[in-house]
């Protein structure tokens, strides 16, 4: 066992809080990847059971393990609805920093740049985790552990040289089908909410509904994860389906990790003039800021918002 | 050891519900109980025949099955000690039917406790049973588990709230059990025979369960002893009284320190605290009752009596009750709580001795452990907090639980009230159904002739559960 603790100098400390970690899975309810995967091996407890694995030397550290280890989307769902208080994203990045000295870089969720770069280094300035750096000779790198993967790099790039390789259905293609596979899906359809995953949605999580319920369904919420990774075309492509509003959810002013809510203001205000300039009532797209945890106003939002939409009726 | 047909499993449910690489295995090998065992596969079906299909193969090969839903049970139930096949059923979790004028529900195995509640609050009802982990338990596991929670007092477990079933039995074989409607006469009720068997019976893959309004008025007080006899005779007063409680928690001194170390709610540090709430539509008659409730605990000397219709109050001091058992990992530093003899129920008027052999047993054996729990039911909860890193802890731990259920035993009390046997109880479970042993060994040599549905759980588990498989800890000295 003293070899595998040597091996992972950062992670040793937090075997204590591993034995504290009672292994009941609130943490995976909410996780984004869980959520998508639908495998528990996808969710922080199988994070915590694999450090501990990893520690003991039950578990072989594989490049499958490693990569593993490099998804996270930190938007600390588990962590809030732990009360055993472990510090679940803290432990992973304690991984993150032996993996990397154990040659090991993901990717993972975090991001990558391909080579099609310009080298305008405008994602070096925009991240807001001081992630992305311009070393001679080898282009943009990007820090694995520093990466918190909130797409704002993605999102910048004028010519979408930056990806992150692992979704988890959070990819803007993926998100645009999904708005366009509801819009399309009944009569009642009418507005998508684009949530991030702090603003604790009062969806249904994990189960599914019956048909009927579902028939007269008049609103999608689809977790894009951060505010600052919506874009021009995720926020025009419902409208381009019969969308009769937009609705944008993000963090509280100051609240958001990312900056990510400055950045969804910005683009939903262009979006607004956008429709303007298209004779279309700008209130069809509207942001609203929740803090997170507070479901009860995300969908007293929701609510106010249909009414509305329901009031101005289909777009002619 | 049988090996598995992987190729044939992956013909059954399809590549991507398949999982064989040893991380996801290792991650599947835990549950929220003490113990650490990797299944051979991981399989995930999506609909019944494929169910059937799985079940099948599994006996003609005589390969274990182990059934898993949200993975919480705290004793070992989905360990797969024999290794075999997980068969994670959290893809079947499509509600299928609310059904209001016939006032039940028909869902797969895989529905989460929460969201089912969520879906059924619009029609102003809802699922009674709901244990403290309904955010990720399943309809499932809360079958195998018969599972109950702070509400089971007045609206019952798991058991009385399903009226049907239907379940592939070991062969694949599919089987329907039970009724649509609220009561059935005669027969051996073999839906009822199928709750609390945790997996070793049959694989649920529909269920039928009732609901109930939701109460327009719910009232909730609280009441500090200064000593735990005194709470346990307003316990045991109350349920003799007549009153109808909604809910009747008892926390001990250990509980709420740890509760307000983790959650900041203030609670005053007394030896022990009653919550007691009811409910109902008048509420003139729910305050009736509460007033009763809270006239009782003065009488057997409780003090700061509180009581409140508000939502919020009720709400801040309940998710104190509702975060207390991960909240008590945070006890001491040097110190994990681990589930262990975590559940017995006791006839009410025994409620106060047990709570102090409980503090006695911890105490002689150098370990901490609280008592708390849904004394309605007669439930006492305990958790064993202990530096896991020892092997003394755990042989003290082992002496304690020994001791504990030996009087639990003589006071005809059960080794389990919810969360069920698995491998940790296994022992006690033994002793106290040492009549009925047989009948149980006939019923499950019936069903499962090969013994391939979660072998090695309840009477089959390892006479020492220190051993049962590799611990989840890490022991070092
Ligand atoms: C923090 C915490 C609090 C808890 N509080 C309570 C509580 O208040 N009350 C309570 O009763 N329990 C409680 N539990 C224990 C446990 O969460 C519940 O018993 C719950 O019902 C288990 O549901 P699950 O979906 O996680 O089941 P699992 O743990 O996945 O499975 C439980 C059993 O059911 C079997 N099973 C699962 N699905 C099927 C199926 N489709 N067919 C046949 N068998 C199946 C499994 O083989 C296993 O034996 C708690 C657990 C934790 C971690
Ligand atoms: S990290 Fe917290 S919520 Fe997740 S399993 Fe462990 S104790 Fe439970
Ligand atoms: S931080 Fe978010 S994405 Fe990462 S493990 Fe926790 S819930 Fe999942
Ligand atoms: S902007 Fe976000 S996704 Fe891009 S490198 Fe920085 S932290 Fe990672």
């Amino acid at each position: 066992m003293q070899t595998e603790k040597t091996k992972f100098e950062n992670l040793e400390k937090w075997e204590g809080m591993l034995a504290k970690c009672i292994r009941c899975g609130y943490c995976y309810e909410h996780c984004p990847m869980f959520k998508y995967t639908r495998w528990e091996s996808d969710a922080p407890r199988a994070k915590n059971i694999l450090a501990h694995g990893l520690l003991t030397g039950e578990v072989e550290l594989t490049p499958a393990v490693a990569e593993k280890s490099f998804n996270c989307f930190f938007c600390k769902r588990c962590e809030a609805a732990c009360s055993s208080g472990v510090k679940i994203t803290d432990i992973m990045l304690d991984l993150r920093r032996d993996l990397v000295k154990l040659g090991y870089n993901g990717p993972g969720t975090t991001s990558i740049t391909d080579r099609s770069c310009a080298r305008c280094l405008q994602c070096v300035r925009a991240c807001p985790h001081d992630a992305r750096e311009f070393i001679d000779g080898e282009g943009i790198v990007v820090d694995p552990v520093k990466c918190k993967s909130c797409g704002i790099c993605v999102e910048i790039c004028p010519i979408e040289a930056i990806t992150i390789p692992l979704s988890f259905g959070t990819d803007k293609v993926e998100l645009e089908q999904r708005a366009v596979e509801f819009l399309h899906s009944r009569e009642s359809a009418k507005v998508i909410m684009y949530a991030c995953n702090w603003s604790y949605h009062p969806d249904i999580q994990n189960s599914r509904l019956p048909e009927s319920e579902l028939e007269e369904k008049e609103y999608e919420i689809l977790v894009n994860l951060c505010g600052g990774r919506i874009d021009q075309n995720l926020l025009l492509t419902p409208f381009l389906n019969q969308a009769w509003g937009v609705l944008v959810g993000v963090c509280p002013d100051g609240e958001c990790n990312h900056d990510g809510n400055e950045a969804a203001k910005k683009r939903v205000k262009r979006m607004k003039e956008t429709l303007e300039n298209l004779d279309i009532n700008p209130d069809r797209i509207h942001l609203v800021q929740i803090p997170a945890g507070d479901k009860q106003l995300c969908q007293a939002e929701i609510d106010t918002f249909m009414e509305k939409i329901n009031q101005m009726g289909p777009i002619r | 050891m049988n090996t598995v047909d992987i190729p044939r499993l992956r013909e059954i449910v399809g590549e991507k519900n398949i999982k064989t690489d040893p991380l996801d295995l290792y991650a599947y090998g835990a549950d929220a109980s003490v113990y650490h065992a990797s299944p051979w596969v991981i399989v995930r079906p999506d609909n019944t025949g494929q169910v059937q299909k799985l079940m099948a193969y599994a006996n003609d090969a005589k390969i274990p099955v182990v059934p898993r839903g949200g993975g919480s049970g705290m004793c070992g139930q989905t360990v797969a000690i024999q290794g075999g096949i997980l068969l994670d059923m959290k893809n079947m979790n499509r509600i299928l039917e609310i059904n209001m004028p016939d006032v039940y529900c028909r869902v797969e195995p895989g529905v989460v406790d929460d969201d089912l509640n969520a879906a059924l609050k619009p029609y102003g009802v809802f699922y009674p049973p709901t244990p403290a982990s309904s955010r990720i338990a399943t309809i499932g596991g809360e079958i195998g588990n018969n599972a109950s929670g702070v509400r089971s007092v007045k609206y019952g477990a798991t058991r009385d709230a399903v009226m049907g079933m239907k379940v592939v039995l070991a062969n694949g074989d599919l089987v329907t059990l039970g009724a649509h409607t609220r009561v059935e006469a005669s027969g051996y009720q073999l839906h009822k025979l199928i709750v609390g068997s945790e997996g070793t019976l049959g694989v649920v893959v529909e269920a039928i369960i009732g609901f109930v309004p939701i109460p327009e008025f719910r009232c909730l007080g609280v009441a500090n002893f200064d000593t735990l006899r005194d709470a346990g005779n307003a316990i045991a007063d109350i349920m003799a009284s007549g009153t109808i409680p909604s809910m009747l928690e008892l926390v001990d001194d250990v509980a709420i320190k740890a509760v307000n170390k983790t959650m900041n709610l203030g609670l005053k540090e007394v030896a022990a605290s009653l919550l007691f709430e009811a409910d109902g539509k008048v509420m003139e008659a729910v305050e009736y009752e509460v007033q009763k409730m809270k006239e009782i605990c003065e009488k057997n000397n409780g003090a700061d009596l509180w009581y409140s219709f508000d939502a919020k109050e009720r709400e801040q001091i309940f998710m104190g009750r509702k975060k207390l058992f991960p909240a008590l990992s945070q006890f001491d530093t040097s110190m994990a709580s681990t589930s262990l003899a975590d559940d017995m129920a006791v006839p009410y008027s025994k409620m106060a001795d047990m709570a102090a052999k409980i503090h006695e047993a911890a105490e002689k054996n150098g370990i901490v452990m609280t008592a708390y729990g849904h004394c309605g039911s007669g439930c006492m909860h305990t958790k064993i907090m202990m530096d896991t890193s020892k092997k003394e802890q755990w042989a003290g731990a082992k002496r304690a639980i020994a001791e504990i259920y030996e009087y639990v035993n003589s006071i005809h009390g059960t080794t389990s009230a919810e969360h069920g046997i698995g491998i940790s109880k296994a022992d006690a479970f033994r002793t106290e159904k040492m009549d009925s042993l047989k009948m149980m060994a006939a019923v499950k040599a019936a069903l499962d002739p090969n013994n391939i549905l979660n072998p090695g759980k309840l009477q089959q588990a390892p006479e020492d559960w220190v051993t049962a498989t590799d611990l989840r800890y890490a022991v070092n000295s």
